[in-house]
């Protein structure tokens, strides 16, 4: 049996992809197998992340329609065996498929991996709903914005009306800068809104937009950089290790006393 | 503290003339009843994927407020049900550990689906009311509605009588009720007492930062600047608007004068 986890946000453009593909990296290095399955039909990207686009060559489609296994769809990683990617067509919309095919696309990889990443178009429509049906948990991604936020909440009212209540929270792209002139709602303000537990923050960073290009996750470069460990402390948090939060505002030692005091709440 | 506030008539819900507008879960002896309200016609499959979500919401808050197997009795007054839909509401009932037993339905199609369904059918006749202890009036609410829930975006509770929420009530949600809102926790969002016209009723929060504020036919907007103390509120109708005040003693210094349509100070010697 894989934990069959769902990567989600409502608001789109907040990096659902972006951290699917690095925290999917972070993962298979740890030594667990893991597939990252794009559900986002008609606008995939996550092969791009992943600088997997040349090899793919069957699609999810291909495999619901009967027209290749699924072992033959599966994209593996160059860089790690341990990571497979179940590739979306690009060339249908999110109507071509239903819940149940994505169910029975899960299913069939269920017995050979620990992990199953669902990337989640943005939305709460129809490819929002393929991509939660088969998830019995949800990482929500949103950034310091009122506009994420609301969207965020949005979405884990409609999880919990789903009976997914496993529901983990990443806060993306924090500015440590901008929250302490506050002109950012911090951390404390967003727990605070939409009362789901802390999986990790990663921090606003340059370098991550030069990975997405490249297409090599930034959890892999050899030098390591905050968004990188960052990335890594998420996933050994979500296999149950307790670590603990890294200071971004390491010079002024401020965050650690925030986030202390969020669960000392 | 004044919020801004404007008299203008609200565009009442137009769903707001039937007693039930939502999914609605009730006690009644030792069984439950399941009140489904009567369909749109615009869009029957948009409506009935919304009513099934519906549905999983009400039964999901309400949790463990039943025994496992109890029986439940669904209304549907004129809804058009297939045997597909009652399959899953069926199996949706099951999931959270109850029996669908008998329908009630005035819409003889519905009637024989559900027999054949293999439940127990009663088939109203359309003339006699399914509900007639609850024909809306500002002054014949039906029992309280008791939320142990968050009210997140998007969300909208709607009831034909006074609703307490333990928890918060989100920016971009909304609860409509026809009596008292009391909010256990923060009011983010949109509140509207006394939907059906009542200015008597009040919205109690014990931390007051709505988007908006309704009641009866009164819409206000909070405060530009908000406190920097935060204490429980209650929202009461004046002759001048939407007031706040201090939720404490509010009932003891305040008088509700019905011919004014709004509440005024007590005017009494003070003993000190």
């Amino acid at each position: 049996m894989s934990r069959v986890i769902v990567i989600t946000s409502g608001k789109g453009g907040v990096g659902k992809t972006t951290i699917t593909a690095n925290l999917g990296s972070a993962i298979a290095r740890l030594g667990f197998k893991i597939a990252l399955v794009d559900a986002d039909f008609g606008l995939r990207n996550l092969d791009l992340l992943l600088g997997l686009e040349q090899r793919v060559v069957y699609t999810a489609i291909d495999v619901l329609s009967g027209e290749c296994s699924i072992d033959k769809a599966l994209v593996k990683d160059k860089r790690q065996p341990n990571l497979m990617l179940l590739p979306a067509a690009q060339n249908r919309t999110k109507e071509a498929i239903s819940p149940d095919d994505m169910k029975k696309l899960v299913t069939e990889l269920d017995k050979q991996f620990d992990f199953i990443f669902i990337d989640s178009p943005a939305g709460i429509e129809m490819g929002f709903r393929n991509a939660i049906c088969p998830a019995q948990e949800a990482i929500i991604v949103t950034t310091p914005e009122m506009a994420a936020v609301r969207d965020a909440d949005r979405v884990v009212g409609l999880l919990e009306s789903e009976d997914i209540k496993k529901i983990h929270l990443i806060v993306n792209r924090i500015k440590p800068k901008m929250i302490q002139l506050n002109q950012m709602i911090g951390v404390e303000d967003i727990l605070d809104l939409l009362v789901v537990p802390l999986l990790g923050i990663v921090p606003d960073d340059e370098r991550i937009i030069i990975s997405t290009n490249k297409g090599e996750p930034l959890v892999l470069e050899e030098t390591p950089s905050l968004p990188g460990m960052s990335f890594t402390n998420i996933a050994q948090r979500l296999n149950g290790q307790d670590i603990p939060f890294l200071d971004f505002m390491a010079a002024d030692d401020n965050l650690i006393t925030r986030l202390l005091s969020i669960f000392k709440k | 503290m004044n919020p801004e506030s404007t008299t203008s008539p609200l565009n009442l819900n137009p769903n707001a003339s039937k007693p039930y507008s939502q999914v609605h879960l009730k006690r009644a002896g030792k069984k439950l009843l399941l009140i489904l309200p009567d369909s749109e016609a615009k869009d029957a499959n948009k409506d009935w994927v919304e009513l099934l979500q519906d549905l999983k919401y009400c039964l999901n808050h309400h949790k463990g407020t039943w025994t496992p197997g109890t029986p439940v009795h669904l209304l549907v007054e004129n809804r058009l049900l297939d045997s597909r839909q009652f399959h899953h509401i069926g199996e949706t009932l099951e999931a959270a550990d109850l029996k669908l037993t008998r329908v009630f339905t005035t819409r003889r199609q519905t009637a024989i689906t559900a027999a054949t369904a293999g439940y127990s059918v009663e088939q109203e006749t359309q003339k006699r009311e399914l509900f007639p202890t609850d024909t809306p009036s500002p002054n014949n609410l039906t029992e309280p509605l008791y939320l142990k829930t968050t009210v997140r975006s998007g969300v909208a509770i709607r009831h034909p009588g006074t609703v307490i929420i333990q928890g918060d009530v989100n920016p971009g949600g909304e609860v409509i009720a026809d009596g008292d809102i009391i909010v256990w926790g923060h009011l983010r969002g949109i509140a509207h007492a006394g939907a059906k016209g009542n200015p008597e009723c009040c919205i109690m929060a014990l931390r007051m930062q709505p988007t908006q504020l309704r009641i009866g036919e009164a819409v206000a907007r909070p405060p530009e600047n908000s406190p920097e103390v935060f204490e429980s509120e209650v929202a009461y109708l004046t002759t001048e608007g939407i007031r706040l005040k201090s939720a404490l003693n509010f009932n003891k210094t305040h008088t509700f004068a019905a011919k004014d349509k709004g509440w005024s100070e007590k005017i009494t010697p003070n003993p000190a």
